[in-house]
């Protein structure tokens, strides 16, 4: 016979635990802590991750200094991470819409090698999303038409990233598998013994061979 | 991973053979060594060589030579071997194994130049014997007698010379007088000496006697005198009386006799009159025969051509030694003239002859001879003969021979139940393609066809003395239908039998009654013509019958047992009821044993899965004395009673067994042991044959009782050598089965399938494999198989060879010369002569190749039709171009689909250095389905392409040491992408997703891995071992499994940490930028595996050769052996065992003296693999070592035997 009454007062003993510590961890916040397999807790938010015996430990825990502490610093983390993901947001939705001249500008101006300077051109039209602005500029054709390419997959990159919000999830699938498409493609190239040079353009590695008619991918990848 | 060898067939080329009589009095046996194991062959009545004995020595045998004490009646055996020991052997008849008298060690063990046992030569009178080395080191042995007439050997006697190179040794014929050795030896001490080269270009071979004083027991050299710088070997001739004593000296191009104090009788061997004339002539093998009257030698050359040589001697005086033409058969490794007028040709590849004397060349032929040798400014006059068909000897057996295994792949072409093993094998003319099936090759005697579908046949004697069986009756659905068995089989109506029922069962009854059941009772038919019909009991009908010689179980319908016995009268008697739970499925009544009134046990299969044993004593009759459940309703029955057995010709000791067979409808043979007394049952072994129930015959094999189990292919269980084996028959479905015995076939089965009825005899016993041999023209190198197409792509090459129109042309013009009329017709040389049988006078395979200058090669690619073995599209590559890679490609993104690349070499020379022309890869396409193949086109590449393999789309080539990338180009391929740094020659090339496993000629296996994204190849792993890469198959991922040129058997893993870090580089800097360590690759690949086979192993594979089996490593080598490698499952076998493996290392050391352990380890330690073929010698210990050994393991040597043969069967 127990104090508990009844014959096996075992197990109703253990209920009334497990009820107790239920109470105990309905008011901590789920996220802070982890169950281990072993039945410890270990608690998340603290930077050293201190296991905890029981939930009774764990409320304690909860309720000491250090971890308040560390529990404000965490929310002040994450709300800045927010503010930053929504500025990102922003900026990408208002370069899909409007380019802001002046920056690539200044930009320009700041970079004195012509080929930085050209990618960075090509960047912000790019992030201006607008028709190919390099027919205007003085250039030969082929390498207008290689950038006009490059332009083509960092675009697609670029939206990839701002449609997510925006455009229909078909149409970004269409586009990573453009990307995809394209980035095979240039891997066969490669592997076909084609090479790039610093301005972006193909030419043929001298120690491969290739058929005389093989096509040069300068020309038809800048269609 | 722990691994268990197994031999799966044997070796079957053979390094050397000697005859004798090694079992006493007037019997003639053959020995022969096979690599490593030794075998003892015998000519049978009907001319067929059989083996009584093989035996794995478990070291490499070098030399083997025969004795005979004086006045002794039997030969012994001496072997040379790397054991560093001499080793006696006495075959002892009654237990059918050698007897190992004497081991003498003298030195190291291991195949060294200066450690004897190279050479051996015996004193013809059988007195000594001389062990000798390739350098320095000879030993002599004096034999003799003690009181007990026993054999004894002295300790060594030293002949020793340093500096010295021995090329042949042989005994000296001297009478009685002190015994004598010769040797032909080089003294290289002056030319070791001497930079300047002159003294080694004037080295001189020389004669050397050496005598052994028996007075002073020493040697000492007694004569030397100069022989030609080309002598090779040298044979006794017989003295002491019988003849003038001395040597014949073979040398290039002549014979020389020689002796101490005689003048040199010299003749030069007759050259074929088509031998480039810068080709010598070279004995190569050689045997004496010798009569009272006469003794003649017959010596074989290098091109096949054996000639007799004669001595017209008075008393010891040479007057003339006399050469002449003999006959042309393929070239040997050994000639054996056995005195009962045989003569065993032990071919140094392909399959092995047993010829038959017709007559000892008596009639004139091409003769040269020391009287009419005539010498010019330009040397000797030489002798030229034309090699013609057999005219003294007659083949009478042939043994095969898969020697040398170029290449194999193990694929279920055919799409058979097992997989098909096709291996290239032989050299030259006589290459084959060999397609090897597990399983008993059959013989078909006859097919007749019924005219129903029978349902069952038996055949039945008419007395139980008679030899051969009166009658075969098969039965129908509704008739039956009675055959006497005479000169020819016909139908017959007065038999007695009842032919308008179906029949349950056919047998001799008593000592000379018949008796058929059939479904509504039994009739007996005397031997005086009176019926005697017994009716089943209201309308009950018969449903199964089981009898003996004397006693008959029939089960009626709702499972009533009804118990018949033959009384003293020969009537059939009712003795005994017994009413069953339910139908009887089956039931077989035990064999009455001899000296017997009665067998004691019925056995009865129930629906119920059970099989119940009862008692037929008349004291107990009908008493369940045992019960034994199975997994499956039981279809058929069978008692196999063993005999006991101790020694004899084809076992070894074993008890009086009897085995109950079950063949369950679950397509399972169930095996247990009954005892003799009790009737329990004990010791269950099962085993799946087929998808059908199999049915069990008893049929007679070699004499003794054998089971026929018929699943969905036929198998046989017989006693082989002590073993019980249960090995499947080539052959199809078969319904029902009966022994067959008459006077063309003493031991057959008839069998019934569909409506025929067939009559075959089971052949080579105790083998595997059976092979279906199609013939190639020259040497098979490579050969890849069209999946798709199922057909074969070979390709072939020969040095030294003329093209097939050069051949023919010069075929004819011989034949206008000779004036016998064209009739070798091109079709036959397509096949590069297919049948020696056929009309053509001079077959390739007979006769060889007519010799061209070493540097032309001939070679061809074969497109082959495995099913109707066709070859339907021949070519021979032109321009001395020889092909050496072979491998199919598919393009990516090209139009042509699947194409044949293949390697070739233009004028390749290994000799005075490896040189070429040109290296050249072809391009194929396959026309007309797969049958034709088309030349796209050929690319010229700086080496020889030696390795081919597709990879990506692309065509991967190892180029001399430049591992390649080629895209395909519209004139030519194209190189995409190469790695020079491989250390020598890259010989084979595996590939996996994005990794490549490269194989070097010596430095074993190396891990690249090609980056797209780059175009590049890097090595970013190799070996630390360099190994003589001979054969190299993909494992998995990190694994590699090769084998090297010294016959070990090897894998590598390349560590699982290194592996992840080399897939998780996603920029791939660290694999381009780590450093190489030990001048080789930044990671090394570990051995996880090691194992010395004792073969070259020429192919490997990774294979599984059972439906449903595990996968394998199965090899073949040069020697002609296939073998498996089988990863084991658990732990506790391999416990098992290495433990087994550890006991009979202990107890049953090797015969020849090498230690099991030092020979598996005999390059690199032994890891992780447990021996098989030791593992199985198990059986043939002496029965209380079984049991000692058993003891040790808590097993019972049953249990063990259990083991073993269930692994096996895990493998075959």
């Amino acid at each position: 016979m127990s104090v508990f009454g009844g014959d096996s007062w075992g197990r109703e003993a253990q209920y009334r635990k497990r009820r107790v510590d239920d109470l105990i961890i309905e008011g901590i916040d789920g996220c802070g802590y982890k169950k281990l397999p072993n039945g410890k807790l270990v608690c998340l938010l603290c930077p050293h991750h201190p296991v905890l015996d029981t939930p009774l430990m764990l409320s304690m825990h909860v309720k000491g200094s250090r971890h308040r502490a560390a529990e404000s610093e965490q929310k002040e983390r994450e709300l800045s991470r927010q503010y930053q993901i929504n500025k990102r947001i922003a900026l990408a939705d208002s370069s899909s819409t409007a380019v802001s001249s002046t920056s690539s500008e200044v930009r320009c101006g700041s970079t004195k090698t012509p080929l930085i300077e050209q990618v960075h051109k090509a960047a912000s039209e790019i992030l201006a999303g607008e028709s190919p602005q390099c027919s205007t500029m003085d250039k030969s054709p082929d390498v207008r038409s290689d950038i006009c390419y490059y332009k083509k997959e960092n675009q697609s990159i670029a939206k990839s990233n701002a449609t997510e919000v925006v455009a229909a999830p078909e149409v970004a699938f269409q586009q990573q598998l453009d990307y995809k498409n394209r980035r095979e493609r240039e891997l066969k190239l490669i592997s076909a013994g084609w090479k790039r040079d610093a301005h972006g353009r193909w030419f043929k590695d001298e120690n491969v061979e290739f058929d005389s008619d093989e096509e040069d991918p300068n020309v038809y990848l800048g269609q | 991973m722990f691994l268990y060898s197994l031999t799966l067939q044997r070796a079957t080329g053979m390094v050397c053979a000697i005859n004798g009589s090694f079992s006493g009095g007037k019997s003639q046996e053959i020995v022969v060594a096979r690599g490593k194991i030794l075998d003892l062959l015998r000519p049978d009545d009907n001319g067929k060589l059989q083996t009584l004995l093989s035996v794995e020595i478990f070291g490499v045998i070098r030399s083997l030579a025969q004795f005979r004490l004086t006045g002794a009646q039997k030969d012994y055996i001496v072997v040379g071997s790397d054991s560093g020991r001499v080793v006696i052997l006495e075959y002892n008849k009654e237990k059918n194994y050698f007897d190992k008298i004497h081991q003498e060690t003298f030195g190291k063990s291991g195949c060294r130049r200066i450690v004897p046992g190279q050479y051996l030569a015996i004193d013809p009178k059988g007195r000594a014997a001389m062990i000798g080395a390739c350098e320095k080191q000879k030993l002599v042995y004096v034999l003799n007698r003690d009181t007990a007439t026993r054999l004894t050997i002295s300790s060594p006697l030293e002949a020793h010379k340093s500096h010295t190179i021995t090329y042949s040794i042989c005994g000296v014929d001297c009478g009685f007088d002190n015994p004598i050795f010769a040797a032909i030896e080089l003294d290289y001490s002056e030319a070791d000496q001497d930079p300047t080269g002159v003294a080694a270009s004037e080295a001189q071979k020389h004669l050397t006697f050496y005598e052994l004083d028996l007075g002073l027991n020493h040697v000492s050299r007694k004569w030397s005198d100069q022989v030609d710088n080309g002598a090779n070997m040298l044979v006794t001739v017989p003295g002491g009386g019988d003849g003038p004593s001395g040597v014949l000296v073979c040398a290039e191009n002549f014979v020389i006799y020689k002796n101490q104090g005689h003048p040199d009788v010299r003749a030069v061997i007759p050259r074929r009159a088509d031998l480039p004339a810068e080709r010598g002539v070279l004995i190569v093998s050689a045997a004496m025969h010798k009569q009272k009257s006469m003794f003649f030698f017959l010596l074989q050359t290098e091109y096949g051509d054996i000639f007799k040589v004669t001595l017209d001697h008075d008393n010891d005086r040479v007057k003339e030694l006399k050469i002449k033409y003999f006959d042309t058969i393929p070239v040997t490794s050994s000639l054996c003239v056995l005195k009962s007028g045989f003569l065993f040709a032990a071919s140094e590849f392909g399959n092995h002859a047993l010829y038959q004397f017709q007559a000892i060349g008596d009639d004139p032929d091409v003769e040269a001879s020391s009287a009419t040798l005539m010498e010019t400014e330009e040397g000797f006059q030489p002798v030229f003969f034309q090699p013609r068909k057999l005219k003294n000897l007659v083949r009478i057996d042939q043994v095969e021979s898969l020697m040398p295994i170029m290449d194999m792949k193990v694929i279920n072409l055919f799409e058979e139940e097992t997989p098909q093993i096709f291996s290239l094998c032989g050299r030259g003319p006589r290459s084959t393609l060999r397609i090897l099936r597990p399983g008993l090759a059959i013989s078909e005697m006859a097919v007749s066809q019924l005219p129903g579908v029978p349902s069952a046949v038996w055949t039945v004697k008419k007395n139980v003395n008679d030899e051969f069986d009166a009658y075969i009756v098969v039965s129908f659905a509704n008739a039956t239908l009675v055959l006497s068995i005479g000169e020819t089989v016909e139908e017959v109506s007065d038999s007695g039998f009842l032919d308008t029922t179906p029949s349950l069962a056919v047998s001799l009854i008593g000592d000379d009654s018949l008796m058929q059941v059939h479904p509504s009772g039994i009739r007996h038919i005397r031997e005086d013509g009176r019926i005697n019909e017994w009716r089943t009991p209201g309308k009950r009908t018969i449903a199964k019958v089981g009898s003996n010689r004397l006693q008959v179980v029939i089960a009626l319908n709702g499972g009533e047992l009804i118990y018949f016995e033959v009384d003293m009268t020969g009537q059939l008697m009712e003795v005994e009821k017994h009413e069953m739970s339910g139908d009887v499925a089956c039931l077989d009544i035990a064999p009455v044993p001899e000296g017997r009134q009665r067998s004691r046990f019925l056995a009865v299969g129930s629906y119920d899965n059970t099989i119940r044993i009862l008692s037929l004593d008349p004291d107990d009759c009908m008493q369940i004395l045992s019960l034994q459940s199975v997994s499956s309703p039981p279809e058929s029955l069978l008692f196999l009673e063993v005999q006991a057995s101790f020694g004899g010709e084809d076992g070894a000791d074993h008890p009086a067994n009897l085995f109950l067979n079950a063949g369950l409808q679950n397509g399972v043979l169930f095996r247990t042991v009954v005892d003799m007394v009790t009737g329990q049952v004990s010791d269950a072994r099962s085993r799946f044959l087929g998808l059908r129930a199999p049915k069990l015959f008893s049929i007679t094999v070699r004499g003794r009782r054998a089971m026929l189990c018929l699943s969905s292919r036929p198998w046989l269980g017989y006693i082989h050598q002590g073993h019980f084996l249960l090995t499947p028959l080539s052959y199809e479905t078969l319904e029902y089965a009966a022994s067959f015995s008459s006077d063309q076939c003493a031991e057959g089965v008839v069998a019934v399938a569909g409506d025929a009825l067939r009559v075959f005899t089971i052949e080579r016993l105790g083998e595997t494999f059976n092979e279906t041999a199609i013939p190639l023209r020259y040497t098979p190198r490579k050969f890849v198989v069209q999946p798709k197409r199922k057909s074969l792509i070979i390709i072939e090459s020969d040095q030294g060879a003329f093209t097939a129109e050069e051949r023919e042309a010069s075929k004819k013009e011989c034949f206008d010369a000779a004036g016998i009329g064209e009739n070798g017709n091109a079709e036959q040389m397509e096949n590069g002569g297919e049948d020696e049988e056929n009309n053509d006078p001079l077959s390739d395979e007979q006769y060889g190749y007519p010799k061209a200058e070493s540097e032309r090669w001939v070679s061809c690619i074969r497109v082959l039709d495995p099913r109707t073995t066709q070859t339907t599209c021949l070519l021979e590559l032109q321009d001395n171009e020889a092909a050496f890679s072979i491998c199919t490609v598919n393009f990516h993104d090209k139009e042509y689909g699947t194409l044949l690349a293949v390697g070739t070499a233009k004028g390749l020379q290994y000799w005075p250095k490896r040189s070429f022309d040109a290296g050249y890869i072809h391009i194929y396409r396959f026309k007309e389905d797969g049958k034709v193949l088309e030349l796209l086109h050929k690319t010229q590449v700086e080496g020889i392409p030696l390795a081919l393999c597709q990879f990506q789309g692309r065509l991967l080539a190892g180029i001399g040491s430049v591992l390649r990338l080629y895209d395909l180009g519209k004139r030519r391929l194209l190189r995409k992408c190469e790695n020079k740094l491989f250390p020598n020659t890259i010989t084979s090339i595996h590939t996996y997703r994005d990794r490549i496993y490269v194989g070097d000629i010596q430095e074993s296996f190396h891990y690249c891995k090609y980056r797209r994204d780059e175009n590049q190849l890097y090595i970013f792993a190799d070996d630390t071992v360099p190994r003589w890469l001979t054969a190299a198959t993909h494992v998995d991922f990190d694994t590699m499994a090769g084998a090297d040129k010294f016959g070990n058997l090897y894998f590598v893993r390349l560590p699982q940490d290194v592996s992840d870090e080399i897939e998780e580089d996603p920029t791939g800097g660290k694999i381009k930028w780590e450093q190489g360590k030990l001048n080789g690759a930044p990671n090394k690949v570990e051995e996880i595996i090691q194992f010395h086979v004792g073969d070259v192993v020429t192919c490997l594979q990774k294979a599984s050769l059972i439906p449903g089996g595990g996968e394998g490593l199965v090899y073949g080598t040069v020697m002609g052996s296939v073998g498996a490698l089988l990863p084991f499952t658990s732990r506790d076998d391999v416990d098992f065992f290495s433990h087994l493996e550890m006991h009979l290392r202990q107890e049953h050391p090797p015969l020849c003296g090498r230690d099991h352990m030092a020979y598996r380890s005999a390059y690199f330690p032994v890891k992780d693999v447990i021996d098989g073929d030791l593992c199985e010698q198990f059986p043939t210990l002496p029965v209380d070592m079984q049991r000692k050994i058993a003891d040790e393991l808590d097993r019972t040597p049953a249990e063990i035997l259990k083991k073993l043969e269930e692994i096996r069967n895990k493998i075959i």
